[in-house]
């Protein structure tokens, strides 16, 4: 088995569409998923890299699993519904805390999926959408007014960076880092896994190189002499 | 009865048809305890040969297991008792565990583990033993690198304690005590980490450095924890919800976990598979894709344990053995059920298992089955991932095809067959959609591999289905095929072009197989519409292109005339067209041009050729094309007025050749245009012979073409010296002026002649010969250039004497100088060169003044080596 170089977890609550996410991005495709069982993982490999992505059961139940999930990630992918404002709040209050185990420079994403059941475009502000014109008309589902806006991710994203003590000038910017997906029709899927394995490569080399020197010694050597050759005229 | 049930019942879904295990008893309940019906079976160990069983009545015994296969392919086991012995105490035995390097067994009962002998069951003489243990487990990846030792870990019967052990053949020795935060239940060990299920959580501990980590928390109080160690540094726990989870001293899963049932009891591991017992069922699943993978009904068990890979499960009463189906023997089912995926992910994970070239063979065997399984599902692509990984020999995917091996083929299928199929009918059941499918698929994978390694030996096989199919297909890459570097085999080939009707393709082949003159017989035999092919609109050019490549000297021979007879134009093409080098040969001229009589047009093109092209300056050639020309010319002559475009395109060649040759028989030519009225060709022909009097009159009184006069004086004077220039202009001149009823035309073009060319008359003549009537106003071009001309002659010359006379005086300064001064001789003038006195009055002085005796000037000239007196100061 090929050992992974870096991890990438999935978190969210249940039913926000981690592994839909998943399978779009890896098959190409959007099937029916049952409720995940306890976790799953696809090996990715990216440039010269492999890179674990684990998908992890949202279920109260497997919740326990989840440090253990995260421990030493290089990046954590925080996934909520955009038409459920609760499954927002769920990822500051259960799961941010099991991304303790995950690496000291671990990259978060914050993910909004499910944006082709909800009325507006991605990305459309407004909140008054709800007695716009009718059902757009995609498949059966009636659309929805979102219920959460990029501004609530960007806000929990520097949440995020309160919690964890970080510098907002250290991090990518929350801009960067939020993103509001459609794993039903891929809009942004490819763009949220490629942008994080980017980002996720200079970690894994980081991390690399965090062997025995902690520190790099910036003390300058000396400007090379220029040896003469010691030819003979 | 016991609780093996042999009901066929099975629960799970039709996916899990994979037969990984066989459920095979070991030791039958009468073989136990008889009839003593409440005594039950409490822990098994299992050493090699050695089964160890500890009952509830604080026996152990000891049998020997014999393993045999059936013929059926089928493996029985028979357990033959040994001893067996009473511990002593009233407790049942809870753990058994072999340390057979040291022939000791541990034995857990009543809190305390004791050391008793393997085969004898006596206890040690000194009766070491460690006390207080509620669990055991022995570290199967020991640190101390002791050999007769092995490390124990055990649970403590004090709160919260593990305690560290080495176990020698008659001693104990605590080397490690380490406190936990909760009360331990179970206990896993590898190195120095301890995998620890605790009242609420699994934890990883170091014990040499008291780290701990924290793993995921469970409830101990709703089910029995299981810590399994499966691996180097990898453990295996029951997790909420059913689930095996896997982690690693790390703390973290690097596989993902399996799906058990909540009341899971017991959990083993047999590479690849996970194996679970519940109250109902043994579970197999695959670490490599996490499936469950079979499920056997299983009542009543309690112990399920592996012992070095071989897997025991009990119930209270009896002892069973999962035997491993072989390898080969799953992955064949799970092929045989179409289950592409999981049977390579089974295959692959063997690797470890097996050598590797057994491997190598066995897994190649395994992809190019998958390939043909993938294939008849028309599953193309991923069917050519596993041709290519799987080396498969192509002939096994040609020979699907009916009539595509060549009949020579040696090939014959390998056994046993890669596949289910007869040919590519049977598999496509007649579908004629699927068998094009199938067909575009193996020509774009033919035409993938002709060139790999993957053809090698077998080229010929290659090509020839290549080429069938193609043909068939009417697809454009025949010919491709065919002009490139190819292995096709000819009858077989040829047969089935002709079955097709591709001629000109068979044509090539014949080429390509060096049977050029089939080729072209067949290609003629198109041309000439025996044959229907409709490849080539061109093919008659094509034709006259390959004879004209043709190295064969007879075949173009032989078809020459066939060419020429289609076209002259083109056909000649053969001979004209052909490489310089390859004229040479048999390719004479001569011959060449015997066979053209036939086709005029065909000759003069040739002749052209040889003229003009190669420049060969044979007579013969010249005035053959000259009288060709001629004869062309004099045949339109008639209606020249009528073809004027045509007449004068010919003449114009005609002119050209008469004027650029110098090869040609000019009286001969002179003799056969006389009277036919070419009065330009005769003047051309009178030039040659520089009768530049007979040519100019034709041209002046004849023809009256003056600017043609002028040209001519121009043309015959080229490269020849002024006054041969001059006197043509003048003859021309003369004619103009000359005596006879001169006409004003004559006159004018006089005037112009020498205003035109001044340069070229002597004027002092012309002034002679000009009528005095004319005016001064007429000729003042003329005589403008004429008079400056002439001053200018005159300062040039001027110039000339006047240099020349400075010249004669600077030559005679020199004299007078030289002659200037006297010399003198005397007895002290030696002479420079031999360094005596001058004896006589004869002398030689050099012009620097040097005096030398005559003869020494006279030697040194002869003698280059002496020095040079000049060169002295």
């Amino acid at each position: 088995m090929r050992k992974p170089d870096g991890k990438i977890v999935l978190l969210g609550d249940m039913n926000v569409g981690k592994t839909s996410l998943l399978q779009r991005y890896m098959e190409r495709r959007f099937p029916d998923t049952v409720s995940t069982v306890g976790g799953a993982f696809y090996l990715k490999q990216w440039r010269s890299y492999n890179i674990s992505i684990w998908d992890t059961a949202g279920r109260e139940q497997f919740h326990g699993l989840g440090s253990m999930y995260c421990r030493g990630a290089a990046a954590v992918i925080l996934t909520y519904d955009v038409n459920h404002a609760q499954s927002l709040l769920e990822l500051e209050d259960r799961f941010l805390g099991l991304t303790d185990t995950a690496s000291a420079d671990c990259l978060f994403a914050i993910v909004g999926n499910k944006v082709d059941l909800s009325e507006e475009g991605p990305g459309d502000g407004g909140q008054d959408g709800g007695h716009g014109p009718g059902p757009a008309g995609v498949g059966a589902a009636p659309r929805l007014p979102k219920q959460v806006q990029p501004e609530d991710a960007v806000a929990l994203y520097k949440k995020i960076l309160k919690y964890k003590m970080l510098d907002e000038k250290d991090v990518p910017a929350a801009e960067q880092m939020c993103f509001e997906t459609s794993a039903k029709t891929g809009h942004n899927v490819d763009l949220l896994f490629e942008t994080l394995f980017d980002m996720v490569v200079p970690v894994i080399l980081r991390q690399r190189a965090q062997g025995p020197p902690q520190t790099v010694d910036i003390a300058p050597c000396g400007p090379p002499a220029r040896t003469r050759s010691g030819c003979c005229a | 009865m016991d609780g093996f049930i042999r009901s066929r019942s099975r629960p799970a879904a039709a996916m899990m048809s994979t037969k990984a295990f066989t459920l095979v008893p070991a030791v039958e309940r009468e073989q136990l305890m008889g009839d003593r019906e409440r005594v039950s079976l409490e822990c098994v160990e299992c050493c090699g040969r050695n089964l160890y069983l500890g009952t509830s009545d604080c026996f152990v015994y000891h049998f020997l297991l014999e393993e045999k296969t059936l013929p059926t392919g089928t493996a029985t086991f028979t357990a033959t008792r040994q001893l067996h012995r009473h511990l002593g105490f009233k407790k049942a035995v809870n753990e058994l565990r072999a340390a057979s390097a040291l022939s000791r067994l541990l034995v857990l009962c009543d809190g305390c583990i004791s050391l008793v002998h393997m085969l004898s069951l006596e206890p040690v003489p000194s009766g070491a033993r460690i006390k207080g243990a509620a669990a055991f487990a022995l570290n199967e990846n020991p640190v101390s690198g002791d050999p007769f030792c092995v490390e124990v870990c055990i649970i403590s019967v004090k709160r919260r304690t593990i305690q560290v052990f080495l176990v020698y053949e008659d001693r104990v020795q605590i080397v490690r005590e380490v406190s936990t935060p909760e009360q331990p239940l179970a206990v896993a060990v590898d190195g120095h980490f301890l995998c620890l299920a605790l009242s609420t959580q699994y934890i990883i501990l170091n014990y040499s450095t008291g780290a701990s980590q924290d793993l995921f928390p469970y409830c101990s109080e709703e089910k029995r924890p299981i810590v399994k160690r499966i691996g180097r540094q990898e453990f295996l726990l029951a997790g909420p919800g059913g689930l095996g989870m896997f982690a690693t001293v790390a703390g973290i899963s690097q596989r993902a976990p399996v799906h058990w049932s909540e009341n899971v009891i017991g959990a083993a591991v047999c590479f690849p598979y996970v194996i679970a017992l519940d109250d109902e069922f043994i579970t197999v699943h695959s670490m490599l894709d996490q499936q469950q993978k079979q499920t056997l009904p299983f009542k009543e068990g309690h112990i399920l344990q592996d012992f070095e890979g071989r897997v025991i499960v009990a119930t209270n009463k009896g002892v069973y053995i999962l035997v491993p189906r072989p390898l080969e023997e799953q992955v064949q089912g799970l092929l045989a059920s179409h289950r592409v995926e999981e049977a390579l992910v089974l295959a692959k994970g063997a690797r470890r298992n097996i050598p590797k070239e057994k491997f190598q063979v066995m897994y190649r065997r395994v992809l190019q089955q998958a390939g043909f399984i993938q294939f008849a599902q028309l599953q193309f692509l991923e069917a050519k991932e596993l041709f290519r990984s799987g080396q498969l020999d192509v002939r096994e995917l040609i020979s699907l095809y009916p009539f595509l091996l060549p009949t020579s083929s040696s090939f014959t299928r390998s056994h046993p067959p890669l596949h289910e199929y007869a040919d590519l009918n049977q598999l496509t059941q007649g579908d004629q959609e699927k068998v094009t499918r199938c067909k575009r698929f193996l020509m774009s994978y033919l035409n993938e591999v002709r060139s790999t390694e993957m053809a090698n030996g077998y080229k010929e096989d290659v090509d020839t289905a290549l080429l069938k199919l193609y043909a068939e297909a009417d697809h454009d890459s025949l010919l491709d095929l065919l002009v490139t570097e190819n292995f096709c085999l000819l009858t077989d080939s040829a047969a089935w072009l002709e079955k097709h009707k591709k001629y000109f393709a068979l044509g090539l082949l014949y080429h390509y197989n060096k049977q050029d003159a089939a080729a072209v017989q067949l290609w003629v035999n198109i041309v000439n519409g025996d044959v229907q092919d409709a490849t080539r609109s061109d093919l008659y050019e094509y034709v006259v292109d390959f004879l004209t490549y043709s190295l064969d000297p007879d075949l173009v021979w032989t078809y020459a005339d066939w060419v020429l007879q289609k076209s002259q134009e083109v056909g000649v093409q053969v001979f004209t067209k052909r490489p310089l080098d390859d004229q040479q040969g048999s390719f004479n001229p001569d011959d060449i041009i015997t066979c053209l009589k036939k086709y005029p047009r065909a000759l003069v093109k040739y002749l052209e050729h040889l003229v003009m092209d190669r420049r060969l300056q044979r007579e013969e050639y010249h005035t053959h094309l000259a009288m060709l020309y001629l004869d062309e010319v004099l045949q339109q002559k008639p209606g020249a007025n009528a073809t004027g475009a045509a007449v004068t395109e010919t003449r114009a060649k005609l002119r050209h050749l008469l004027q650029k040759s110098d090869s040609y028989r000019v009286h001969f030519l002179l003799d056969r245009i006389r009277g036919a009225g070419l009065p330009m060709e005769s003047a051309i022909l009178h030039g040659k012979l520089e009768q530049h009097e007979d040519a100019l009159r034709i041209l002046v009184h004849e023809l009256a073409d003056f600017p043609a006069a002028e040209d001519y004086c121009l043309w015959r004077s080229e490269g020849r010296d002024p006054p041969y220039r001059q006197r043509l202009f003048h003859l021309l001149l003369a004619l103009y002026l000359g005596p006879g009823p001169s006409s004003t035309e004559l006159t004018v073009a006089a005037v112009d002649l020498l205003n035109r060319h001044a340069a070229e008359f002597d004027a002092a003549q012309v002034l002679q010969l000009l009528p005095g009537s004319w005016s001064v106003q007429l000729l003042c071009p003329f005589l403008t250039g004429a008079v400056r001309d002439s001053i200018h002659a005159r300062r040039t010359t001027q110039v000339a004497v006047g240099l020349a006379k400075s010249e004669n005086l600077i030559y005679k300064y020199d004299k007078m100088k030289l002659k200037g001064s006297s010399v003198r001789l005397s007895d002290k003038k030696l002479c420079q060169l031999c360094q005596t006195p001058f004896s006589e009055p004869a002398f030689v002085r050099f012009p620097n003044g040097g005096l030398v005796h005559t003869h020494c000037a006279a030697s040194r000239h002869t003698n280059p080596r002496s020095p040079s007196p000049g060169a002295r100061t």
